[in-house]
């Protein structure tokens, strides 16, 4: 009985670290490269991003979970769409109407965040075959990995071309701010050096 | 008989999952969106309140229907300015294309419609470093008091003189001539719907 439960424990310890490392969203399975690539230019706009998505994928991995008994195997990916977009509906008018703001930044990037890959392949490889508590573990551990990894991208990205995080200057006066890194171009060129980095240090730890 | 029996078996958790979720969003949507309409009219302010500072209070005064370039018809409110109740000038909203995607912008003009008081940027999505300059005073303020009729785009020149030769940001002449287009497109129809009401004298 002990061992089950240890078994248990692991198991939900395991899930919510999948996302963080293992299974990060974006350094590992290589998910939700739009939104990772268009809001990272400064940390503020990467966070709201980031606090988005998971509140949409932890309620869209709560009702999937509730329902996955009831679903008709032709017709869950419609079922998943149909749960993501409402809540996706409810996030951009809740960000329009306290932070208008950030809405402006991250423009029609937060209703993109429908057809975002990491909700749907959370929805189909998780929720939909789990019980509840498990699904929501899940979508934590998910949810937080890629916040962190966006902040961490916007976070390099900001520095370089403003020479601030969070809109604080940190970096000395005598600093010429890289425009480029603002741009698309400084967006993939971050990210294809974070992900060597990730790599690089996965290789060493195996 | 079987087909309907087959088709609700099938389909009435997305029946019943479409009712509860759109009445989750109206819910959502009617408890917000007076906020919302407060936030796009409170910005609307701040930046009229910018471009007309001596101004305390701004009144809509008219929704105009005006044609951008290619023939899409769009809105555009006039506001009046008003300070101890008399007139400072107008200030109207209008959009067109910019070089990466539209660009929306609030012109201000005197009281007789006959000098720009300045633009400011509602929204945009040009190029960082280049073409989102036009959002930055020094290319805003040739506009500050420059004739309300057409403008026009210079290379280079003096951006420091007020008059209807406008400089272009260097590196960004897309976005800069964008603006100027939405600006002589839109103040030239917004101008004669605005006479045409009796908003502002005929000239003669």
């Amino acid at each position: 009985m002990a061992n089950k439960a240890q078994t248990t424990s692991t198991l939900y310890k395991q899930t919510l670290l999948a996302g963080l490392w293992r299974e990060n969203p974006v350094f590992r399975l290589l998910l939700g490269m739009c939104p990772t690539l268009a809001v990272t230019a400064a940390v503020k706009p990467a966070l709201t991003m980031g606090l988005s998505v998971i509140f949409v994928l932890l309620c869209s991995n709560i009702v999937v979970s509730l329902m996955r008994n009831l679903l008709k195997a032709h017709l869950r990916i419609l079922m998943f769409t149909l749960t993501i977009a409402t809540f996706v509906t409810i996030a951009d008018l809740f960000l329009k109407a306290f932070v208008p703001r950030m809405s402006e930044m991250l423009g029609p990037y937060v209703p993109l965040i429908i057809v975002n890959c990491i909700i749907i392949c959370r929805a189909e490889a998780c929720a939909s075959k789990n019980n509840l508590l498990v699904s929501t573990i899940d979508a934590l551990g998910m949810g937080v990995g890629f916040t962190l990894t966006l902040c961490v991208l916007a976070g390099v990205r900001e520095v370089l071309s403003t020479g601030a995080i969070w809109e604080i200057k940190v970096l000395p006066a005598w600093f010429v701010p890289w425009a480029a890194m603002s741009m698309p171009a400084g967006a993939f060129i971050t990210l294809g050096l974070l992900l060597g980095l990730v790599n690089v240090i996965s290789k060493k730890r195996t | 008989m079987f087909k309907i029996k087959h088709f609700i078996e099938q389909s009435w958790l997305l029946i019943v999952a479409s009712f509860c979720f759109g009445l989750l969003i109206a819910t959502a949507n009617t408890a917000w969106s007076p906020r919302i309409e407060q936030n796009k009219i409170t910005k609307i302010n701040n930046l009229m309140g910018g471009l007309l500072p001596k101004a305390e209070k701004f009144e809509l005064a008219a929704e105009l229907q005006i044609e951008s370039a290619k023939g899409k018809k769009i809105k555009s409110n006039v506001y009046k300015a008003l300070a101890e109740g008399r007139c400072l000038g107008w200030a109207f909203n209008c959009e067109g294309p910019g070089f990466a995607d539209k660009i929306e912008l609030i012109v201000s003009v005197d009281k007789d419609f006959g000098n720009f008081a300045g633009y400011a940027v509602l929204a945009s999505n040009e190029t960082p470093g280049f073409g989102d300059k036009i959002k930055l005073p020094y290319y805003r303020q040739q506009f500050a008091g420059a004739p309300a009729g057409k403008l026009e785009l210079a290379k280079t020149g003096d951006a420091g003189k007020i008059d209807s030769e406008i400089v272009a940001i260097s590196g960004a002449t897309v976005s800069s001539e964008a603006v100027i287009k939405i600006i002589n497109n839109s103040a030239a129809q917004v101008k004669k719907q605005m006479r045409e009401k009796g908003l502002i004298s005929n000239g003669k």
